[in-house]
C-alpha cells in the first residue's frame, strides 16, 4: 500500500504521516524511517537530532538514505511500515549529484525504487512538499528540479492508493479513503 | 468555455489531453509558450485550447491598466461569441501563480494581480472551471 501525503510548509504533514504509520503497524508491525537529509552543516545536525529525539519513545528504527533507495530495498519484509520524508530531499540528492540533472533518466528510476519498495512491505508512506504555486521558474536548475517533482508527484499519486494535501494541519483526501483510526 | 487551473508541473496538459479524448477528436491547440495568442476568425476545429494564458499577460498586456484589462476582456468574449455561434468548446489553461511570496518587484507584483483578476474573469464567464493537483482533477465550477 502506497500513502502519498503533501503540503505546504508547516502544514502538519509529517505528523500526520507519523500518526498514520503507527495506526497502520499497530502492536504486530515494525515501524521504519527513512531518513532523506545530508548532513552538511550544524544546522542540519541539529534538525536531525531533534527529529531523532522526538521519534525515539515510539520504536521507530531510522535508516538514512540521501540517495540509492535500492540499497535498502532488501531489508525490509511485509512486516515492516516505512515512511520516507521527504520527497523533495531525496529529489534534490537525486538530481543535482552530477552534473547532467538528468530529469526523464531518474525520475522513472526513482518511481520503479518506490514500486519495489512499496512490494515488499506492508505500508510505505511517502511524504512530499507543494512548491508548484508561484508560476514556472526561469533559473535552469530551479526548472529541472520543479519539472521533476511534479512529475514524481504525478506517477507517486497515481501508484498510490491514497493520495492527501495537508492545509493547516488538516487532511484533504484527493484519493481513495482513509483507515480508521488516524486522527 | 472551461478553465483548467493549477500549479505549475502538475498534469493539467495531460488532463485536457485525456478528458476531451483528442486522440478522436480534431482539436486546435495553441500554446502560450511558443505562439501568439490566437483569434477567433480563423478557425476551423471545433474544440480550440488556449495554454499558458498567463504567459500571454506578461508579454502583450503590459503595464496592466484598465485598456489592458478592457482588451483582455474582449478578447475572452470574442471567444465565448465564436463558441456560441456552433457546437464548440473553448479551454483556457493558466497556471496558478498566486499562492507564493509576494515578490519585491513591483511588475512581478503587477503581473501576479493582473493574472488573478484575468482569472477571475474567466471563471465567471467559463461554464466549467476545474483544478488539477497532480493528475487529479477537482471541478470547482
Amino acid at each position: 500500500m502506497i500513502v502519498f501525503i503533501s503540503g505546504g510548509v508547516r502544514s502538519g504533514k509529517s505528523s500526520f504521516a507519523e500518526q498514520w504509520a503507527k495506526t497502520m503497524a499497530g502492536a504486530t508491525h515494525s515501524l521504519h524511517y527513512i531518513a532523506t537529509a545530508i548532513r552538511a552543516d550544524e544546522e542540519m545536525e541539529k534538525r536531525i537530532a531533534h527529529h531523532q529525539q522526538q521519534r525515539k519513545h515510539d520504536r521507530w528504527q531510522t535508516w538514512e538514505q540521501p540517495y540509492d533507495l535500492d540499497h535498502i530495498i532488501s531489508m525490509f519484509s511485509k512486516r515492516d511500515i516505512v515512511l520516507l520524508d521527504c520527497l523533495t530531499n531525496l529529489w534534490a540528492n537525486e538530481l543535482f549529484r552530477d552534473h547532467i540533472w538528468d530529469v526523464h533518466g531518474k525520475v522513472p528510476r526513482i518511481v520503479q525504487q518506490m514500486k519495489q519498495l512499496a512490494d515488499k512491505v506492508k505500508g510505505l508512506i511517502i511524504v512530499s512538499n507543494e512548491v508548484f504555486y508561484d508560476g514556472i521558474p526561469n533559473e535552469r536548475g530551479t526548472y529541472m528540479y520543479m519539472h521533476g517533482l511534479g512529475l514524481l508527484h504525478q506517477h507517486l499519486v497515481t501508484l498510490s492508493d491514497v493520495a492527501i494535501l495537508m492545509r493547516y494541519g488538516l487532511p484533504i483526501v484527493k484519493k481513495g479513503r482513509w483507515p480508521c483510526g488516524v486522527v | 468555455m472551461h478553465f483548467v487551473s493549477g500549479g505549475a508541473f502538475q498534469g493539467k496538459r495531460k488532463w485536457v489531453n485525456a478528458h476531451y479524448s483528442f486522440a478522436h477528436t480534431p482539436y486546435s491547440w495553441y500554446c502560450a509558450y511558443e505562439n501568439m495568442f490566437p483569434f477567433p476568425h480563423d478557425e476551423t476545429a471545433s474544440v480550440v485550447v488556449l495554454e499558458g494564458i498567463e504567459h500571454w499577460i506578461r508579454e502583450y498586456f503590459f503595464p496592466y491598466t484598465d485598456d489592458e484589462k478592457e482588451a483582455i476582456r474582449s478578447y475572452m468574449c470574442a471567444w465565448k461569441r465564436w463558441e456560441q455561434a456552433g457546437e464548440r468548446t473553448v479551454v483556457w489553461i493558466g497556471c496558478d501563480i498566486g499562492q507564493g511570496i509576494v515578490p519585491i518587484d513591483a511588475h512581478e507584483r503587477a503581473w501576479r494581480d493582473m493574472v488573478g483578476w484575468t482569472y477571475q474573469q474567466l471563471a465567471s464567464i467559463c461554464n466549467r472551471v476545474d483544478y488539477v493537483w497532480c493528475g487529479i482533477n477537482e471541478r470547482i465550477k
